[in-house]
């Protein structure tokens, strides 16, 4: 006799994180931090910035998900049903972005200032902002998965997508590039609080929705996940970039190194909370046991 | 579909039934049959014969980003795995986990490194399963289709009723029209309260389970009835 574990237990899902799924989880938060870099790189006007979120989607994000799909070669039917299906627009917004940043760019190099161009800045802007939210609904329509029924995860992903984005505008400003690295530092420093504080919001309501949600957020607080959420999400993610932040702030000056220490640690937070949020995610048992 | 869980032996009939009629590979079974232990202070094993539920709103028609997963007019969802892209958003959005990716490493073949039996073979030529799509249970579309050409009755008549449901020697599962007020599916949910798995999901499965509780059944009772003259499709009773 067979006991299958996921008909009176909680399963994971794993399609999205194990084995292939990995490339899926390298897209969805390379489709947050090239998004962020862009609207940050818009307020900037840094041309650097918009190309670098240009490669980000377009190569690491269009390739992940290219190498994670079970037929390639038959990538474009997936944006077929944008009428229901929140991956068919998300990738219909990805394509946007790639085509409309590609003309921008090309505007703002040949044609600054022109009417075009800041027509197609706005047009690529509303995409990366759409980029950069859509994996959030992606995982929030799953009513499958309680964890991930909130409407905080799309907002949560783009504030961290935003703060990715400052924080490489920061390494483009070490390196010459049209950026403000104090004003960059300072965006850094706010969502960085920011993002914290939905962080344990959203961990608060996921534990307070179902029982499935709670087993989500204990797996990571004291389960198999803990040491990628206390060191990856809590330690590198946000108490190492904002202490410092801080140090920064209080001291009016900081080494380049550290910085890009402190972006280092930004983003290897944002690809932790991607991950915690994708591996936690689990389903109700299917058959409950008679208490 | 009804399944009369006071009626299942575990005999895995409808398992190897589906496998037969649509060449399974071996990594996947479409139909589940599973066993638990009730627990509480008397505890007995129970089984749950489980496949995808055709759910009225299913999650996955509205997730598939490339129409490949349908729902046809007899409420059937299928998918076309020609337009199937791999993406997995159905897999995620079952709450009932009754859908599988077919990798490569669950289409190694029977004797995995030997020579494919006839069996492949000929399931190879006549129900083809793609690698690198998405497969579920079509409560034998194909046959109900075949059997309705031919002006047959699904549910009355095996020709048009899904294998599993033919092929049940305890006659525990039951195959009809749902909106038919007066179809023997309508009668046991109505009569023997019938009741759907996490109907709080909104998706309103088209399997209904009756007598979860008592769990297993009399083998001898099955018996003493599969000796009395047979029902012509082992589905109406």
């Amino acid at each position: 006799m067979e006991i299958h574990e996921w008909m009176i237990n909680y399963t994971r899902q794993t399609e999205w994180i194990d084995r292939r799924g990995i490339f899926l989880w390298i897209a969805f938060y390379a489709g947050g931090l090239g998004g962020g870099l862009y609207l940050v790189s818009l307020y900037f006007n840094s041309l650097w910035g918009m190309f670098i979120s240009w490669l980000i989607i377009a190569i690491i994000k269009g390739g992940a998900h290219l190498i994670y799909l079970g037929k390639p070669l038959r990538f474009w039917r997936i944006i077929l049903r944008p009428n229901t299906s929140w991956l068919a627009r998300g990738i219909i917004f990805v394509f946007m972005f790639i085509i409309f940043t590609a003309i921008q760019l090309i505007f703002s190099y040949w044609l600054p200032g022109s009417a075009a161009e800041i027509v197609f800045k706005s047009l690529a802007g509303i995409a990366a902002l759409a980029v950069t939210v859509y994996t959030g609904f992606v995982l929030n329509t799953v009513k499958a998965v309680p964890f991930w029924n909130s409407t905080l995860l799309p907002l949560l992903f783009v504030l961290c997508g935003i703060m990715g984005g400052f924080g490489l505008s920061v390494i483009i400003a070490l390196n010459g590039g049209n950026v403000d690295i104090s004003t960059a530092e300072t965006g850094s420093r706010w969502l960085l609080i920011i993002n914290a504080l939905i962080i344990v919001i959203y961990l608060w309501t996921a534990a307070n929705r179902e029982t499935t949600g709670k087993k989500s957020v204990m797996e990571q607080m004291r389960g198999n996940l803990a040491p990628i959420f206390w060191i990856g999400i809590v330690a590198l993610g946000i108490v190492i970039p904002l202490a410092i932040a801080f140090s920064s702030y209080i001291t009016g000056e900081v080494s380049p190194a550290l910085l890009i220490t402190g972006v280092a640690c930004e983003v290897i937070g944002g690809l932790a909370l991607r991950y915690c949020v994708l591996k936690a995610g689990a389903y109700k048992p299917l058959v409950a046991r008679a208490s | 579909m009804v399944v009369d869980l006071s009626r299942c032996v575990r005999c895995y009939a409808c398992v190897a039934a589906c496998r037969i009629e649509h060449f399974l590979p071996m990594g996947m079974s479409w139909p589940r049959l599973v066993a638990l232990d009730t627990g509480g202070d008397n505890p007995a094993v129970s089984t749950y014969s489980v496949r995808c539920n055709q759910c009225k709103e299913a999650p996955c028609v509205e997730v598939c980003p490339t129409g490949a997963t349908q729902q046809r007019n007899d409420g059937i969802v299928w998918v076309d795995q020609d337009k199937c892209v791999g993406c997995r958003y159905c897999v995620i959005a079952c709450p009932y986990q009754n859908r599988t990716f077919l990798s490569k490493d669950k289409d190694k073949g029977f004797f995995p490194g030997k020579a494919l039996t006839n069996f492949e073979k000929a399931g190879k030529k006549l129900y083809t399963h793609q690698v690198g799509t998405t497969e579920k249970c079509n409560f034998c579309a194909e046959r109900i289709d075949a059997g309705l050409a031919q002006g047959l009755r699904p549910g009355i008549d095996r020709e048009a009723t899904p294998a599993c449901v033919n092929t049940c020697p305890a006659q525990a599962l039951t195959f009809g029209d749902l909106d038919n007020p007066n179809s023997e599916v309508s009668r046991l949910i109505k009569e023997r309260k019938g009741s759907q798995l996490h109907p709080e999901y909104g998706t309103d499965p088209s399997i209904y389970f009756i007598d979860g509780k008592i769990g297993q059944a009399d083998i001898a009772q099955v018996e003493d009835e599969l000796q009395q003259e047979p029902v012509p499709t082992g589905t109406e009773r």
